[in-house]
Formats: C-alpha cells, structure tokens, sequence
C-alpha cells in the first residue's frame, strides 16, 4: 500500500541501507499534515451517509434520463447499486485520507475500473457530476477546517480526473 | 507491506466500512508520539554498529565454541556474515519501527528465515541469544538509559565511543515496548 512510510521504506530497503536523515524528514513531513487529513477522515465517516445520498441525488437530477427504460438506472436496483458505488469512493477517499496517499483510490477503486464501466455500459459522466458536487458542497468552516477540506478535496478530485 | 495509516484502511476495507473515530484516535496517538518514534529509529540506525557488533560479541562470550576452529564464526568469513545478518535484521526492526507495523519485517526478513538458517546450518539458539542482546542495547539507545559502567574511568578513549543522543527527555514507553515486540518477533520465528 502506497505512502510515505512505505515508500521511504521501500527505496531504504532497495538500497539496503538503515533509514537515512532525509527519510525520517519526509516522514516527519507527512506527519505534520497529517493531523488535516484524519480531521477531514473523522467528518467524513461522521457524515457519510449524507454524503452519499446528496452526491447520488446530484447525478440523477443532472441526467435525469438515466432511469428512463433501457438506461444504466432504470430500476431501482440499479440505482441503489449507482449510490453503493459513490459510497465505495467516499469509503475509499476515507482510506486514502487517512493513509495519506491514493494507494487504496488506486488499487481498490481506480485500477480496472474504467474497462468494468465499458463492460457493463455504465457511463461515468454521472460518476463526475456526483464527485463535482460533493466537492462544491464541501464548506469549510461549517463542514471541516481549511486544511482538512483541502485534502478532501483533492482526493475528490483526484477520482473526479480518473473518471473523465 | 503496510504501515499503522495502511494498516487501518486494510482492515476496514475488509469490512466495507469507514475508518471511523474509533481506529482514528489510535492514529492520532502515532501522530502525537511521532517525534518520539522518529528519535528512536535515529537512535537504532546512529548506533547500528555498534548495537549489532556488541550483539555478536556478546553472543561469542558466552558460547567461545563459536570463533574456535569447527565453529560457526570460526573464518572471518562466516564472522563477517553473523555480523551482516545481525544488521539485516537491524534494520528490518527499524523499517517496522518507522512504520508501526511488522509487515515489512515478517515479509521481507522473517518469512523462510528459520528454514535458511537450518539448511545452511547456522545454530538458531545462538543467533536468537544474538538478537536477544540486540534488543537490550537498542531499547537501552531508544530510552537513553545506556551506561559506561562496563567502562573503566581511566579508559578515556573507550569513554570517548560512548554515545548518547542529545534529545530532550520524554516518555518513550510505548515505542520501545513497540520496538521489543519486534525483536520479540524475530526471536519467536527463530525458535
């Protein structure tokens, strides 16, 4: 899994020597903003349900069309399957938040995730548009302090660029 | 391999749920302590030399059957090995430290470690009594309670080796109870 302390000790390991001065640096570096991170964690989990729905609701009353028949929501199964998705995403951006790198966005929800939406003819443009409002929603001093909302968002749009 | 942040998301994904407040202040505990964490793994890797050349030493004094000829440190050659072994696990320990969590150790140093020694015959007893002092001097170096009392006061050049990191004093129980897990480890995948 993809961070910091990993990736410090890995290319420690590579060269096999004892962790150096510079690499107790980056992660000391890591660590000073790390406390941002897991606030912007601990709300998320705190609001996530909220999140989700309101990030669902977004791309069904963007393209509306997609519950007509023949289209990727137009049951309600599908549609509680689009909401399961977005929540897997916010799951995963509470991972990296804490993580402090986009190892878990990249291993469980980005790597292959574009040929299993081809397969299934599912588009992402809705996936973005639920993203973009989450993104937007976000407020800071009501919702999390400015750090915090800084790295949330950039998970947010980190998996918002892997969709388009 | 995986560290204490990584760990949590492994975890939690296997239960499809989000990291919540909970497992949160345990890392806010390893954040807190990170200065701590971060001074002790300078003291392991500023005194790995000696830490391990001292290990094996020690490991020689009480078993003198080992640098006599048939023995398993008898050639520098095979000396020169124990000692690189002794650093290799060193540092894994320090990897795990750094990391708050033995992932990289048990994947990368411990697994077949056992199995290797046996085939190329090395005495397990041994090397584990090698790693046992390892961790007495290392958790010694983490908590700055080293002495020079082996030291006579007229040997200033003796004096002059020992070595004692300036930092400021603080509560370093946990990590050097983390850190003796970790050589408990390699002790407990050697016997």
């Amino acid at each position: 899994m993809k961070s910091v302390v990993t990736t410090v000790v890995t290319s420690a390991d590579a060269a096999g020597r004892m962790p150096s001065a510079s690499d107790l640096e980056s992660v000391q570096g890591s660590i000073q903003r790390a406390s941002a991170r897991l606030e912007a964690a601990e709300k998320l989990s705190a609001g996530f349900d909220a999140v989700v729905k309101e990030a669902g609701d977004a791309c069904f009353s963007k393209y509306p069309y997609l519950k007509q028949a023949g289209e990727a929501g137009d049951n309600q199964g599908k549609v509680d399957k689009c909401y399961r998705d977005i929540g897997h995403y916010m799951r995963l951006i509470n991972y990296c938040l804490v993580v402090g790198g986009t190892g878990p966005l990249d291993e469980w929800g980005i790597a292959g995730a574009r040929e299993v939406y081809r397969t299934l003819n599912i588009p992402t443009a809705p996936y973005v548009a639920a993203f973009a409002q989450a993104r937007d929603r976000g407020c800071s001093p009501r919702d999390m302090s400015p750090q915090a909302l800084a790295e949330y968002n950039s998970l947010l749009s980190y998996v918002i660029e892997s969709l388009s | 391999m995986l560290d204490a942040f990584s760990r949590a998301a492994v975890s939690a994904d296997a239960k499809t749920a989000c990291i919540g407040s909970g497992e949160i202040a345990a890392l806010k505990q390893y954040i807190a302590k990170a200065n701590t964490r971060l001074d002790a793994v300078n003291a392991i890797t500023s005194n790995a030399n000696c830490i391990v050349s001292d290990a094996v030493a020690g490991m020689i004094c009480e078993n003198t059957g080992l640098i006599q000829a048939g023995g398993n440190c008898y050639p520098n050659r095979r000396m020169a090995a124990c000692l690189r072994d002794g650093e290799i696990i060193l540092r894994y320990i320090a990897y795990a430290l750094l990391a708050g969590d033995p992932s990289v150790l048990d994947d990368r140093c411990l697994n077949g470690l056992k199995e290797t020694y046996i085939a190329l015959g090395v005495p397990l007893t041994s090397q584990a009594r090698a790693v046992a002092i390892m961790k007495t001097s290392t958790l010694a170096h983490i908590n700055e309670t080293n002495t020079e009392a082996q030291v006579a006061e007229s040997n200033s050049m003796l004096q002059q080796r020992y070595n004692k990191m300036a930092t400021v004093k603080g509560d370093c129980s946990m990590v050097s109870a983390e850190a003796a897990s970790y050589f408990d480890r390699v002790i407990s995948a050697l016997s």
